[in-house]
């Protein structure tokens, strides 16, 4: 069932368009991640959705009921929804626990059901301390305590842990995960963070421009990015030069075989059958963690010039720019011999031997890749 | 960062009819206009502008061409010069010894600060002209433009150090702490980023200033300094001569015009904005050092002058004049009446803020700016002319059945004194914040129940303010009073004139102790409240 419906979203703020005909379908228990870069919409949709504003046109639809539309805007109030915002926005003046039970009838609002939920987020026994004497990790999981109270339809959660420590974020953000799949609400998660919406959500919609460009399960969207874009703001990408054929493209890491899904999307010809000679230049995504990186002995080899061929199992040389460790893995920086000019090639590798910059090294690629082809200029 | 800026760039331009497409031909949705609040707001503001209207009423009813004459002639511009050149000396005095005393007192380690936070507020209780009869009556010498310039400096500078203060203690002292890392020093530190933070404030402390000084009647009338206001007040009450106050009035109007937009003009685009709430810090003050004798020095003296010699001369006098009997009844009398009407206007004005501070602090646009300043010219009329035009009104409309009265009165004080409650009333709504209503409703509660449960009850400390201000304001204001006070009835103010245009010294004095005495109560509070707010900061 699905839980969220949003029809050709429009919402500008003056003569600067925010929103430009969103379309966006959330399944019922699922946790959902909008996913952009600041200054994309992300805000304004979550708040168009709480019913804070009102959409210029299109439709949404809760339940399957329309809350805005043409002719009809339930108040923000009517809508149960629950609103966790970036800076948790307690009630300064009220207890925890008077917070959390702030949107429950009167009877309610000292009831035990207050202690459940803050017992729930991991605050019991807090109830009577006030906002300021909380942590930024504690605050956060009060508001999201107050939001689930008055057992929401769907709850939006608004960069909920951006403002939190490293460490504390991968806690809370577990607990959040955890108690929404407990009870079952629909979230909606609103990022700019892709390792937080891939490892958080169910579904990640990528929006760009006041679109949603594409949306589905974190593995597809990495695996199988919609436009290079996409590709590039998921995770680390090389996007690199390649020449089309049939179900291989060709380029400087050599011939590499092309992901039969994305093949049907190639043109000329789309559903065009196996074997189809296809040609003309395009853009090809190799994750770093496709390529293998040796290290060579100083000097044992010597800067291969020019373009290289296009056979099978072709490696290629460069030199390392720089050394980025992580701990758990490494990302380097690799110049290829061939052209100074050309941009670094990106590679992730688990563990090996620290590189200094200018160590020559050998990468090998390994398919299926992605590629897009050029549009004809 | 690279992924996000790509993430931005547009990607390929789509077909141009495509575009065209996506754009909804229908006129956009608008969200709900707050109706009730614009009807209340327009309603307050309707009110308000009664004076003006009745002054465009009785110019109209004079002619063009007599108040051209009235207006052009040698008096007028002698009265320009006086008003001026007393308005902007007192405004930078005021301004430097505020603002000086308030980043004194919250960001250095003065010695007793809490004590002199109370001690440099405290003379906004004492009315301006009993500060004025306290000296001069004392010595010959405060009379005229010398003598105004002493008298109102010290009675109404802590309208500059009160917003100033507040200012220096809700801005981010990290800044300071940025500027002297980037290699500024300390006193270009102050001057480009201390004073840059409290400049809003200081030019809206300015601003009232200059009002109050555009409009003061009584201290002037002692010292002999011919103003706007009192040659206004003396063309309406003694030479009954309305169509030449009501010339005179225009010019001060326009007066009080062109300082509000030399403010507005000043103030420009400099907002201060803050980082995130939880980011709120305190920086170890100021050390002092070796300046700091002089400056308690200074506050010393500040002290004793603007507290200490009103105080000082109305014991004095009450020593020298103690052959008189005070009338105790009468007192006890006067106060209650001065309390009564000053509940009354407090509790009015910060009703009738309430409505136009919210649209413009939650539904801002320019219309309803523009109503919100256009509240301010209500200072700028003297209380003269908003007297009369409410007499004029009962008159006319409620055939004298509301003339003299004390609800006239109140409403007349209300009027008077409706941007002090505005200002007060904003401050204290800006610490409900529109998010904290948001949330409420999303958690389904009704705007009424939001109103009551959030933004009231964060509001209220401020609210209390904005009331004390008003009230002391009532408890402190002479010249509407004497005009429109039910007939039988003394004011606290009312008898404390009569005695002292008496020479009765001795008899007044009391009255004026009474006075500072019922008004510091609500002053105390105020320097309280800002005291707390500062502690609600850290």
């Amino acid at each position: 069932m699905t839980q969220l419906v949003v029809t050709g979203l429009h919402k500008a703020f003056g003569d600067h368009p925010v929103l430009t005909g969103l379309d966006l379908e959330v399944p019922a228990g699922s946790l959902t991640a909008i996913l952009g870069p600041s200054g994309s919409g992300k805000t304004t949709l979550l708040r168009v959705l709480a019913g804070f504003e009102r959409g210029d046109a299109g439709t949404v639809t809760i339940g399957g009921s329309v809350v805005d539309g043409p002719d009809a805007h339930l108040a923000p109030e009517r809508r149960q929804i629950g609103y966790v915002p970036q800076e948790g926005s307690l009630f300064p003046h009220l207890t925890v626990a008077a917070n959390v039970g702030f949107g429950l009838p009167p009877r309610q609002r000292k009831g035990p059901a207050i202690a459940e939920l803050l017992d729930a987020v991991g605050l019991a026994g807090l109830g009577k301390r006030y906002p300021h004497q909380l942590s930024g990790g504690q605050q956060q999981r009060v508001a999201l305590a107050r939001a689930l109270a008055i057992q929401p339809k769907i709850v939006l959660l608004d960069e909920p842990f951006a403002s939190l420590d490293a460490h504390l974020r991968a806690s809370v953000r577990a607990d959040v995960q955890a108690l929404l799949a407990e009870t079952g609400v629909t979230g909606i998660l609103v990022t700019h963070d892709q390792d937080e919406a891939l490892s958080t959500a169910d579904r990640v919609a990528v929006l760009r421009d006041g679109r949603i460009v594409q949306c589905d399960a974190p593995q597809d969207l990495y695996d199988r990015p919609a436009d290079a874009d996409i590709a590039r703001f998921i995770g680390d990408a090389n996007l690199i030069e390649g020449v089309l054929g049939t179900d291989t493209v060709d380029t400087i890491l050599g011939r590499l075989r092309i992901e039969p899904a994305c093949l049907d999307s190639l043109g000329p010809g789309n559903g065009a059958a196996p074997g189809t000679v296809r040609s003309g230049p395009a853009t090809v995504l190799v994750r770093p963690e496709q390529i293998e990186l040796h290290a060579d002995d100083a000097g044992a080899r010597p800067p291969t010039p020019g373009w290289p061929g296009v056979d099978g199992d072709h490696e290629l040389s460069g030199r390392v720019v720089s050394y980025g460790y992580h701990g758990h893995d490494a990302v380097i920086h690799v110049q290829p011999d061939h052209d100074s000019a050309a941009p670094t090639i990106i590679v992730r590798t688990l563990g090996g031997p620290q590189l200094p910059p200018g160590a020559p090294v050998t990468l090998h690629a390994r398919g299926p890749v992605l590629a897009w082809p050029d549009a004809s200029t | 960062m690279t992924a996000s800026q790509t993430l931005q760039r547009p990607g390929p331009p789509p077909a141009p009819g495509q575009a065209d497409a996506r754009i909804p031909a229908v006129p956009p949705r608008r969200s709900r206009r707050p109706v009730a609040l614009i009807a209340a707001s327009l309603a307050v503001a309707c009110v308000l502008a009664l004076p003006l209207v009745f002054l465009l009423i009785e110019a109209r009813g004079a002619g063009t061409a007599a108040v051209a004459h009235l207006i052009f002639r040698r008096l007028t511009a002698d009265l320009l010069w006086n008003t001026v050149r007393l308005t902007v000396v007192v405004t930078a005095l005021c301004a430097v010894i505020g603002t000086a005393a308030a980043w004194c007192v919250e960001r250095t380690n003065l010695p007793g600060r809490r004590v002199w936070a109370v001690l440099v507020v405290v003379p906004l209780a004492i009315p301006d002209f009993v500060v004025s009869f306290g000296w001069a009556s004392l010595w010959t010498w405060v009379q005229g433009f010398r003598g105004a310039v002493v008298v109102m400096t010290l009675a109404v500078y802590p309208l500059v150090y009160l917003p100033v203060a507040a200012s220096l203690r809700a801005a981010d002292p990290g800044q300071e702490e940025v500027a002297r890392s980037l290699g500024v020093g300390r006193v270009r530190t102050f001057a480009r980023v201390t004073l840059a933070q409290a400049r809003g404030a200081i030019l809206g402390g300015c601003l009232l200033v200059a009002m109050v000084l555009l409009a003061e009647y009584g201290a002037f009338e002692i010292l002999g300094y011919q103003t706007f206001t009192t040659e206004i007040f003396t063309e309406f009450n003694v030479s009954f001569s309305i169509p030449a106050a009501c010339a005179l009035s225009l010019v001060l109007v326009l007066l009080s015009l062109l300082v509000l937009a030399g403010e507005g003009m000043l103030r420009g685009r400099g907002r201060v904005t803050r980082g995130g709430p939880l980011a709120a810090r305190r920086m170890p003050p100021h050390r002092l050092g070796r300046a700091t004798l002089p400056v308690l020095a200074g506050f010393a003296a500040l002290t004793a002058l603007a507290l200490g010699v009103p105080v000082g001369a109305s014991v004095y006098w009450i020593f020298e004049g103690g052959a008189h009997a005070i009338g105790g009844v009468s007192l006890s009398a006067a106060a209650l009446h001065t309390a009564m009407y000053g509940i009354g206007a407090g509790i009015l004005d910060t009703a009738a803020a309430l409505p136009i501070a919210l649209l413009v602090l939650r539904h801002p646009g320019r219309l309803r700016l523009l109503l919100e300043r256009s509240t301010y010219l209500v200072l700028a009329m003297p209380g003269v002319v908003a007297a009369f035009a409410l007499s004029y009104f009962a008159e006319r409309y409620a055939n004298g059945f509301l003339y003299q009265s004390a609800p006239l009165l109140v409403v007349c004080y209300a009027i008077m004194f409706f941007p002090l409650a505005l200002v007060g009333v904003k401050a204290s709504l800006s610490r409900a914040p529109a998010s904290l209503d948001e949330m409420a409703r999303s958690l389904g509660q009704r705007r009424l129940a939001v109103l009551w449960r959030v933004t009231l009850r964060l509001a209220g400390p401020g609210l209390a303010a904005a009331f004390c201000l008003v009230f002391l304001s009532v408890v402190t204001e002479l010249t509407a009073t004497l005009l429109l006070v039910p007939t039988g009835v003394q004011t606290l103010a009312t008898q404390f004139w009569a005695y002292e245009t008496n020479l009765s010294y001795g008899q007044a004095a009391p009255f004026a102790l009474v006075m500072i005495a019922v008004a510091a109560v609500p002053s105390y509070v105020l320097g309280r409240f800002f005291d707390r707010s500062a502690h609600a900061q850290t």
